[in-house]
């Protein structure tokens, strides 16, 4: 009788350890390498690419760590349970196309870290191109006011403002959400100082909220919306679902914000000032010719890069 | 008579020390002459540095050199000679003189030896911003691997310990945890002065992980050392580059939403590739990729045969000899042999291996020989300037 009881008992507690087996029930710890199990191909087949990539960023979000402190094997690493549970719950919203930034809540952008939300424009990698190009091209100039016109999560405006001291910045932002971010970045950053936002629509006859309406600027920095109607069927998911259309569409050529901001150009750049944009892939040409068709004698067309892809994609304009 | 007593054991230890690094020593003319000029040279340059960064530079080095002179001159005008004191004819005057000797005697010796350290640290001016330091795995195989592995560790601990910057831009590794090589750039001042004593061959002894029926193995890793001198610029023409990233092709921009942050740069003369990921930013990724490259592309200048010669001739006197067997790690005894110093066996092999004071002490000890090497030979080399001569 003691020996079945005895028996019995060993063979539960058998299958006890059997049933936690890999999750080690005193410490709660699971290897991520185990974690991870399966996760690259669901990714793939959900469509995302650079899964690698993925996954190791979703690992250093769980974990706390920083990104550049994780190591590319993830050998030694382990999750406790609730950072497993956090796991699987931001790589199946990532399955369901979610941005990356939008679930680690946080990205970088050149050397700043900004803080991202939902429903808020994620700068990318262009971008980057894009502001080092103009900090290159005003890292010798004493002073700068500089207006940043759609300003988002402040990503363009607080990059140069952090390497460069002798910006100052003002942007205005249709967004709600994104106005209280920009301004929550630039806290976290400590550029506060130097940054102000106004939630402001630009419209014709209306391009600068009243309190701004007499303000003259040495340079205006932009990515406006410049996704044509036509094109908006074949954007990613992440993009459509995901991050405000408002601050995508450019109109059936893609340049309906884009005028708005020559406009304003005109009536806020001192004489000399420059416009910097970044557009889509055909707009330099076309706005070279808007230049010299429609703003002869107020706003003329200096230059069009490329960015890192070797796609025309910058213009530098000035308000003559 | 008491006081004389105590003091003969103190002047014939004096005596001794001077007896055995007669070279260095303060007595010597030839060392005096040093001394003077160096002097001479410091006050020369103080009054025409203005301005010359260069000029400055030597007074910087000079300075503490000049310093402990001046107060070892003064400490030996205090002290009164025994002409004198035969002159003196009082009992307890003579023995109060000989009190005041013992004790400028004492505080001259302290200050000879901060002299000499000053002028020790002076001879070994060679100095380099950055260095590469590059360990490859030697005779043994897996195990040999294994080792370089450790030294890999030791090291990259070291550097942090010493709170150098450092970079690595190749790394072989094996299945079992191993490396075969490795490269890496240390930036810091004095890093090459500290991390040249260790080039040479490094030998373990020890019943490996790897080995079934327990015997012992003596294995290698070899530890190169090439500085990297200030003027060693590479131009990279924005032409010569072919950068890449995942997205080669697609839409871009507001279009789509991928991070897109690793990038491959192809130097396209040399046809070197390097890569960086480390960042989720694509920008910082493309910058940390320049920087590798420029690194791999000076290593590449450096290693050719014409560069290397030029920059490590001085270097690889003595110390930097690759083919050397400098050290041994014997885990059976625990000890660690340093086959260039007398007496060089320390214990605590785990806490040599972690890179930190155990270390610097040894290469304190290497430093302070390889210094006073360099001291004698400037000193052999070195001829009273003509004006000088013609002073006196």
């Amino acid at each position: 009788m003691l020996r079945q009881l005895t028996r019995s008992l060993r063979l539960t507690s058998r299958a006890f350890t059997h049933f936690n087996y890999g999750t080690d029930s005193t410490a709660g710890q699971i290897p991520v390498t185990q974690a991870l199990v399966g996760w690259a191909e669901k990714l793939k087949a959900a469509g995302i690419e650079d899964t690698k990539f993925n996954l190791k960023c979703i690992i250093s979000h769980v974990l706390n760590k920083k990104f550049n402190t994780v190591p590319d094997s993830f050998e030694k690493l382990q999750f406790n349970s609730s950072q497993l549970a956090d796991f699987e719950r931001f790589l199946e919203a990532r399955c369901a196309r979610m941005p990356l930034q939008h679930i680690i809540g946080e990205w970088d952008f050149m050397d700043i870290t900004l803080k991202t939300a939902p429903t808020v424009f994620i700068p990318r990698p262009e971008t980057e191109e894009f502001v080092r190009l103009v900090i290159e091209n005003y890292k010798n100039e004493k002073h700068v006011n500089l207006l940043e016109v759609g300003c988002g999560s402040g990503a363009m405006s607080l990059a140069m403002l952090h390497s460069l001291p002798q910006v100052v910045s003002t942007a205005i932002e249709r967004s709600k959400a994104a106005t209280v971010l920009a301004a929550e970045n630039a806290k976290l950053l400590n550029l506060q100082d130097r940054f102000t936002v106004h939630n402001h629509t630009m419209e014709e006859d209306k391009y600068m909220p009243e309190e701004l309406k007499d303000k003259k600027y040495d340079l205006i920095i932009s990515n406006p919306p410049y996704v044509k109607t036509e094109e908006f069927q074949y954007l990613h998911p992440e993009v459509v679902v995901y991050e405000n259309l408002n601050a995508l569409d450019g109109g059936s050529d893609g340049l309906r914000v884009a005028r708005l901001v020559f406009e304003l150009a005109c009536r806020h750049l001192h004489p000399g000032g420059k416009l910097w944009l970044e557009l889509g892939n055909e707009h330099p040409p076309m706005v070279k010719t808007i230049m010299n068709l429609k703003y002869e004698g107020r706003l003329k067309f200096i230059a069009s890069y490329n960015d890192q892809y070797k796609r025309e994609r910058f213009v530098q304009i000035e308000k003559v | 008579m008491l006081v004389r007593k105590l003091l003969s054991p103190r002047m014939g230890n004096l005596a001794r020390r001077w007896a055995s690094t007669n070279q260095l020593n303060f007595q010597n003319e030839k060392m005096q002459g040093y001394l003077e000029c160096l002097r001479q040279e410091y006050y020369g340059l103080r009054v025409s540095a203005g301005g010359n960064s260069k000029a400055y530079a030597r007074l910087a080095q000079l300075e503490g050199v000049v310093t402990a002179l001046e107060q070892r001159r003064v400490l030996e005008r205090n002290i009164t000679s025994a002409q004198d004191m035969e002159l003196e004819k009082d009992e307890d005057m003579r023995s109060l003189m000989q009190e005041e000797n013992a004790i400028y005697t004492d505080l001259l010796s302290k200050q000879e030896q901060t002299l000499l350290r000053e002028l020790l640290a002076m001879a070994d001016d060679e100095v380099y911003p950055a260095l590469i330091f590059g360990i490859n795995a030697g005779a043994g195989g897996q195990e040999a691997m294994l080792f370089a592995q450790e030294l890999y560790e030791m090291y990259t601990n070291y550097f942090e310990h010493k709170g150098w910057d450092y970079e690595e831009f190749a790394h072989e590794t094996t299945d079992i945890g191993g490396i075969r090589h490795a490269s890496i750039m240390v930036s810091g001042e004095d890093a090459f002065t500290w991390l040249r004593h260790e080039a040479g061959v490094h030998r373990v002894q020890r019943v490996p992980a790897t080995e079934k029926s327990g015997r012992m193995h003596t294995s290698t890793a070899s530890i190169t050392v090439i500085p990297r001198p200030a003027d060693v610029q590479v131009h990279i023409a924005d032409k010569d580059l072919k950068i890449e990233t995942k997205r080669a092709s697609g839409a871009g921009g507001q279009h789509v939403n991928t991070t897109d942050s690793a990038v491959r740069i192809v130097h396209l003369p040399t046809g070197l590739a390097v890569e960086a990921q480390s960042e989720r930013s694509q920008l910082k990724n493309r910058e940390l990729a320049m920087s590798r490259l420029r690194s791999r592309l000076v290593q590449r200048q450096l290693e050719s045969a014409e560069a290397s010669t030029k920059a490590t001739k001085k270097a690889q006197q003595g110390s930097l000899n690759r083919n050397e067997k400098i050290r041994t790690y014997n885990f059976v005894q625990d000890r660690i042999t340093d086959h260039r110093l007398q007496g060089g066996t320390m214990h605590n092999l785990d806490g040599f291996l972690k890179g930190g004071e155990q270390l610097t002490s040894l290469i304190e000890k290497l430093q302070l020989e390889h210094r006073k090497e360099r001291l004698k030979d400037l000193l052999e080399a070195w001829q009273p300037p003509q004006e000088a001569i013609n002073k006196s």
